[in-house]
């Protein structure tokens, strides 16, 4: 900086009066073979971007952000996943060196051990060798590292069932269950029914929700007789009258047939 | 005209040596692409950067609907996908640019580490990296909470769980993070008020950090 | 010299396209935020529906009468009663249904309130006055006549629509 007496400033500023010229500064002195950051790197720099956006703008247009029903703490029967970046964590809690009395070795030993090796890495790899070759250990437990965080991101996803996954989070619409009609009464009758279904028949810790498939009131009362998949035949402790009526009742989605609609 | 608004400012606030300071000055050229293909591992962290912005810029939009109340959260996300134009797509932008940067950010790490761009005298600028990296697992986890679906509540409850299994401190942490014994309104201010203030401030300032070392060391060599 | 004025240098050049390219990625990215920002004003409002007043057609006179009803309002995710009321009488065969609210800044009018001004609609606030029909009395604060509802009968019952402005 400039120092001495006579400088001169703008009004009682700090702000040198005195333009100096503005010539770009010398970096020849620079190692390595350099060149302008403005406008020459950050253009390749800008131009990789805008590929990248037109992607990522493809990605979000083509892909919505996935929404399920409002939160219910009252479900017990949801299977929850973290976001993929947790799920090598998730993973590794279900391994039996990792879970149960060992928890604190999965949740907290082994990724504390991971993540603080991975902070002080200056450290640990003090050599000067850069290349990766040149410093196998290094390299290999960094391999390792990335390696262990993929095949149990994997296990993770191969394990989940995607399917239910869908389905248990799905919007539903509100089914409005008309709880004076006849055929309500004689569900809340039957236990096994309530046991899978819930009692609101909205779905339970076994069963879906009974209003989610579309039947007619034959096929209800062939599911009820003779099962469907993972629901067990005759179940239905009443009279052939009463099996009708929930049927019918079930068939035309919770209201009473026989009432007038509004 | 726009020559003489610069001359104007600049007589005032001198902001020449600002501008030199902050643009103009060199980059090796084995980090850029044009020159060698294989450079285009270099591209990791700028994009890293750029999704990062992409994040707060959309994140910035969506508090203009959201509300961080248990039971009018749902619904303000459920109108601003549903009802609100381009909703979708802002929505979607913070999404897919949520998974981005974890992406971009292994991607750069990876790169960073096998270059061997962390010796010294880089040592300070690795460390402050991976603490970006923990910053930004943080705000994907508090984020995942916000919209309050089934799979955010949930997931948040092993999350905490996952922090409670924590010897000694672990029941403190979680009633921390939680805000209380349940998981529920006090949880949803919390973890709202930690992605959209108190994380973001870290990572600014780590940013930052990050740059002006980058700015003052220069990138690492070529191999 | 005065060619070389008008060459593009290299570095204008790369300067230009860096600054094109900055354009188009800042605008790719803003576009679908900024449109989502201004949506609430790009919005068209759609007329609001009728709602009963619980008043027949057979109880209105020529004396304007004040009528207090619930109008359900929807605020994207939020759902609310909100109180209103209207001054009713009938013109004629016609049925003239008031907002009163005060055109000046907004206070509540009140029909023949004061002794003064029979006859007419009365501010409290800084005594603006309405004719019957709802005109504004030259020489008092407000500038232009009192909202009027859209009134619809339906099997002998009020029905209130949206608030009109006249100018």
């Amino acid at each position: 900086m400039h120092r001495g007496k006579g400088m001169k400033f703008v009004g009682d500023s700090r702000v040198p009066a005195e333009r100096k010229p503005n010539i770009p500064k010398d970096y020849s002195e620079y190692p390595g073979k350099t060149e302008a950051f403005w406008p020459n790197f950050l253009l390749r720099e800008w131009m990789v971007g805008a590929v990248f956006l037109i992607g990522f703008l493809v990605l979000t247009v083509a892909h919505p952000a996935p929404l399920e029903r409002i939160a219910d703490p009252t479900d017990s029967g949801y299977i929850p996943l973290p976001d993929w970046y947790f799920l090598f964590l998730y993973q590794l809690l279900k391994y039996e060196f990792a879970a149960g009395q060992y928890t604190v070795v999965g949740a907290v030993l082994m990724p504390g051990v991971a993540f603080g090796a991975l902070l002080l890495v200056p450290w640990l790899d003090s050599g000067k060798e850069r290349r990766p070759l040149k410093r196998p250990i290094a390299s290999g437990l960094m391999m390792l590292g990335v390696a262990s965080i993929i095949f149990l991101t994997w296990e993770s996803v191969d394990e989940h069932d995607w399917e239910a996954a869908a389905q248990q989070g799905e919007i539903v619409d509100d089914v409005e269950v008309d709880e004076t009609a006849e055929g309500y009464e004689i569900y809340q009758s039957q236990e096994s029914c309530i046991g899978c279904h819930g009692g609101d028949m909205l779905g339970g810790a076994a069963g879906p929700n009974i209003f989610e498939s579309d039947y007619d009131k034959d096929a209800v009362m062939d599911i009820i007789i003779n099962g469907a998949d993972g629901m067990p035949a005759d179940q239905f402790e009443g009279s052939d009258e009463e099996l009708e009526t929930l049927a019918e009742f079930i068939a035309n989605d919770g209201q009473d047939p026989n009432g007038d609609d509004e | 005209m726009l020559q003489k608004v610069y001359d104007w400012v600049d007589e005032r606030l001198d902001i020449t040596p600002l501008w030199r300071d902050i643009a103009d000055h060199e980059v090796p050229e084995h980090v850029n692409p044009a020159h060698h293909f294989s450079a285009f591992v270099y591209c990791f962290g700028g994009l890293t950067f750029f999704v990062v912005v992409i994040q707060i810029l959309s994140g910035m939009f969506l508090t203009m609907y959201y509300v961080p109340d248990i039971i009018h959260a749902y619904e303000s996300v459920y109108y601003l996908q549903n009802e609100v134009t381009h909703g979708l797509i802002v929505r979607g932008m913070h999404h897919w640019g949520a998974s981005l940067v974890i992406v971009m950010m292994f991607l750069h790490t990876l790169r960073v580490f096998f270059t061997g761009s962390y010796k010294k005298p880089r040592e300070l600028n690795w460390v402050v990296g991976v603490l970006l990296f923990f910053v930004i697992l943080g705000l994907g986890f508090t984020g995942y909470l916000l919209p309050w679906d089934m799979k955010a509540y949930f997931a948040t409850v092993v999350g905490l769980e996952i922090a409670e299994s924590a010897p000694v401190i672990g029941g403190f942490a979680r009633t921390l993070l939680a805000g209380g014994e349940i998981i529920g309104a006090q949880t949803l201010a919390r973890f709202f008020a930690i992605h959209v203030f108190f994380l973001p401030g870290a990572l600014l300032g780590l940013l930052g950090a990050h740059f002006f070392m980058i700015r003052k060391q220069g990138i690492s060599g070529p191999l | 010299m005065s060619e070389k004025k008008h060459r593009v240098s290299r570095r204008q050049f790369l300067t230009y396209t860096l600054t094109g390219v900055g354009g188009f990625m800042a605008a790719g990215m803003l576009s679908p935020m900024v449109r989502m920002a201004l949506d609430p004003a790009l919005e068209a409002t759609g007329d609001s529906e009728f709602v009963a007043v619980g008043l027949g057609e057979d109880e209105l006179t020529e004396e304007p009468q004040i009528v207090n009803f619930e109008l359900e309002i929807e605020d994207a995710w939020y759902t609310s009663e909100q109180p209103r009321s209207a001054w009713i009488y009938k013109d004629g065969d016609e049925i003239i249904a008031l907002s009163p609210i005060c055109t000046h800044l907004g206070c509540t009018v009140n029909w023949d309130a004061n002794e003064d001004y029979p006859e007419q609609f009365f501010c409290p606030c800084h005594f603006g006055r309405f004719e019957r029909d709802g005109t504004n009395v030259a020489g008092t604060p407000p500038t232009r006549p009192l909202d009027v509802y859209d009134v619809e009968v339906r099997d002998g019952m009020i029905y209130l629509g949206q608030i009109n402005q006249r100018s």
